[in-house]
């Protein structure tokens, strides 16, 4: 009896198995660590025949991605705690007008960029203040499933409301990298004038 | 009015050749059967990835290794190339062979990770995968070979002997199968027997194949 | 930008025409040309992203259709994902999560107007320049450089095809002027039509979870009653919305700053019942996000300006009648 299953193993290696077949075989090696590993010596037969001395995957290998895959990391990754950030010593506040903006607000919701409606930020020219020094940390620690799918909806909306390049570069960027895997932010100490 | 012309799908238009896996033959019971394979992992089961690894786990491995000019990471880059397979089956549709899209995400995270190492920007030419593939296509065909690990060594010439010992009959089907690429319905027709015997054959040789692997690789 | 091919086609005669004569367009005509192009034009290419140290081939095929922009963003040796826009939505497929995200577009009507364009002051903020550059494939190229006068946003170099002024390569660069992201074209056609069938998925979906944000939400205004009080010189808040994010029981809102070149968007939520989360940052690409808890709401700014300005923008919010005047730029522009 299993001698006929190993034969059916045998036949799907070539591609030789009748599709019927496929399923049940499938369930049976999944649940059997034997018929794996005699799989894997046949996959092995043919590629030392076809380049002998060639490297190959050690044993192990196929159960190492298996959990890899369960345990849905990449290796490699490894989180770090998010160390407490710098005070930020940013340019001393300028005194507000905020009658006038929160006037501003009640009525226009929409402005232009170039509409001159400067209500919503006074600005006031003055002495510069110290060139702010900033200072951040590296470093930092694996958002959730859910926090990633809430920051893919976020750059997805944001890419909406940027510029054509904008849009590309953003929507791009969250086509290649999960957030979950992305180099956390590296901040570098910038002084500006 | 011009219609778009035929815009050549990317991930088809470079594809892998393995020795004597011609890539101009039609596609093959393997590129059949990867392909059911491949349903099934979308359709969820977890275990018929399983099976696609167990087959290209070697090729990936190899390949890796020589793209990475150093084996010992090479492993390590394999399994997360295999990792990023499955989690990115869902948008794979069989418009290449399974093994040509694998072999590209394969070819992409070793890239990275050699960049990572280098610290200097990434080469930006236009077709750096396509010339780092023919770089490697014609390694494969010439027979060159890195330094074997002392365990390859052993599998080589375990193999090996054991092929020597089969009957003539089992050695044959499956040298045509596993060097020569053939079909059973062709096997069949050259040793002029039905195909229920070449499936046999070979069967029965890659037992005896394994019966002399197992005690080496435990 | 909704402009018909034949407008585009007007547009290309124009620049054509202008460079025949003996002034070339300046650097801020070739930006705004670029501007148009990428959004009137009929196009189908496949480039290397690259950002950080990983890179991968996208493919990117882009339709005007009743004046509106069609696209398709497709990830082709890595992930898998892919983002459509369609006439109504857009859809972000994620085969690794088998989710798929779907947002309404927001892109019509009035809203459009506000939207961030290069315009007479960007040269306040930004130093550009124009100059010739090496053939790229197969055509001549005119190469933009985009230097912004202060730290707090990224720079942009663009080889721009000086027939159809397309992006055939861009590079957004940090303060010290290295690429922190690169798009570089290894084919690019533009077409006069383009089959609504290349716009389709390559996904199969069907079992996917399906994540829908309500597009009810958008026809409301709502005031909204923050503001960040450090953002930098000449950013300016140029849209408010709502909108519903599924399991939450009240609407984000959601500010749209922007500079005329990059953008930033403000989104500000109720905060979880579970306690203060850690602040976050993350960097995608050339866009960085920080998200933090402020007064009990979750604050994420998310935009393609440096990290640390994301972050101070989002640690900054306050109520607006508490929010102080953002500082004045820079007496001494810092040249580069």
């Amino acid at each position: 009896m299993t001698d006929q299953i190993r034969e059916q193993m045998s036949a799907l290696l070539d591609g030789e198995l009748p599709q019927g077949e496929v399923g049940l075989l499938v369930r049976r090696m999944a649940r059997d660590a034997e018929l794996k590993r005699a799989f894997g010596n046949y996959v092995l037969a043919g590629e030392s025949l076809r380049a002998p001395g060639a490297v190959v995957a050690s044993q192990g290998f196929a159960a190492r991605v298996s959990a890899a895959i369960d345990a849905g990391e990449l290796p490699g990754m490894v989180a770090t705690p998010v160390p407490a950030p710098a005070p930020v010593r940013w340019r001393r506040p300028l005194a507000a007008t905020a009658v006038a903006a929160s006037a501003a607000l009640a009525a226009v919701l929409l402005v232009r960029p170039d509409s001159g409606d400067d209500q919503l930020f006074a600005e006031r020219s003055g002495a510069p203040a110290t060139p702010p020094v900033v200072t951040l940390p590296v470093g930092g620690s694996s958002p959730t499933p859910a926090q990633n799918q809430r920051l893919a909806g976020y750059l997805v909306t944001h890419g909406q409301y940027a510029t054509p390049i904008g849009r590309r570069n953003v929507w791009s960027s969250a086509l290649a990298t999960d957030p979950s895997i992305a180099p956390r932010a590296t901040y570098e100490t910038v002084e500006v004038p | 009015m011009m219609t778009m012309a035929n815009f050549p799908p990317p991930d088809g238009s470079t594809k892998p050749h393995e020795h004597r896996d011609d890539a101009a033959r039609p596609a093959s019971g393997v590129e059949q059967s990867d392909l059911e394979l491949v349903r099934r992992v979308q359709r969820g089961e977890r275990g018929a990835f399983d099976l696609l690894v167990l087959r290209y786990q070697h090729k990936v491995v190899k390949l890796v290794a020589r793209l990475l000019r150093d084996p010992t990471e090479a492993e390590d880059v394999a399994q997360e190339s295999f990792v990023k397979a499955y989690r990115a089956l869902g948008s794979f549709r069989g418009d290449s062979a399974f093994y040509t899209w694998l072999y590209r995400i394969a070819v992409n995270t070793a890239r990275n990770t050699m960049a990572s190492r280098q610290r200097r920007p990434l080469d930006y030419e236009a077709d750096l995968s396509e010339s780092e593939q023919s770089v490697v296509e014609s390694r494969m065909r010439h027979g060159d070979t890195p330094e074997a690990a002392v365990l390859s060594d052993e599998i080589h010439s375990t193999v090996n002997s054991a092929i020597e010992a089969l009957p003539e009959d089992l050695r044959t089907a499956i040298i045509l199968r596993e060097v020569e690429g053939l079909s059973y319905e062709e096997i069949a027709e050259a040793m002029e027997c039905p195909v229920g015997t070449v499936r046999s054959r070979i069967f029965r040789a890659r037992e005896a194949i394994d019966r002399s692997l197992k005690p080496l690789l435990d | 930008m909704r402009r018909g091919f034949a407008a585009a086609t007007l547009a290309l005669v124009a620049l054509a025409t202008s460079q025949a004569h003996a002034g070339s367009p300046t650097a801020g005509e070739w930006l705004q040309r670029m501007t148009e192009s990428l959004a009137s034009l009929n196009y189908d290419g496949l480039f290397t992203h690259t950002a950080g140290r990983q890179s991968e081939t996208m493919r990117i095929v882009h339709r005007v259709e009743d004046g509106r922009s069609l696209e398709r963003l497709v990830s082709l040796d890595g992930s898998g994902r892919e983002i459509v826009r369609t006439p109504g939505e857009i859809h972000f497929y994620m085969p690794d999560r088998r989710v798929v995200l779907v947002e309404p577009r927001s892109d019509e009507g009035s809203l459009l107007k506000a939207l961030p364009a290069p315009g007479p002051r960007l040269e306040e903020l930004y130093s550009l320049e124009v100059s010739k550059g090496n053939r790229l494939l197969g055509r001549d190229v005119r190469v933009l450089d985009v230097r912004p006068r202060d730290a707090y946003r990224y720079g942009y170099r663009l080889w721009l095809d000086e027939k159809t002024a397309m992006p055939l390569r861009s590079e957004v660069l940090n303060v010290e002027g290295k690429a922190v992201e690169a798009i570089h074209f290894t084919k690019l056609e533009t077409f006069e039509r383009i089959d609504p069938r290349e716009l389709e998925p390559a996904v199969d979906a069907s079992g996917y979870q399906w994540v829908r944000a309500s597009k009810r939400a958008e026809q409301r205004v709502v005031v909204s009653g923050w503001r960040p009080s450090k953002i930098p010189p000449g950013f300016r808040l140029v849209a408010t919305r709502t909108q519903i994010v599924p399991g939450l029981p009240v609407p984000v809102q959601h500010l749209i700053f922007s500079d005329g070149f990059a953008s930033v968007s403000v989104f500000i939520e109720p905060g979880m019942a579970k306690g203060p989360a850690p602040p976050e940052s993350t960097s995608v690409g050339s866009a960085n996000a920080f998200s933090t808890q402020v007064r009990g709401y979750v604050v994420t700014a998310v935009g393609e300006v440096p990290a640390a300005t994301v972050r101070d923008i989002a640690t900054s919010l306050a109520p607006v009648d508490e929010a102080v005047a953002p500082v004045a730029p820079a007496p001494d522009p810092k040249n580069r």
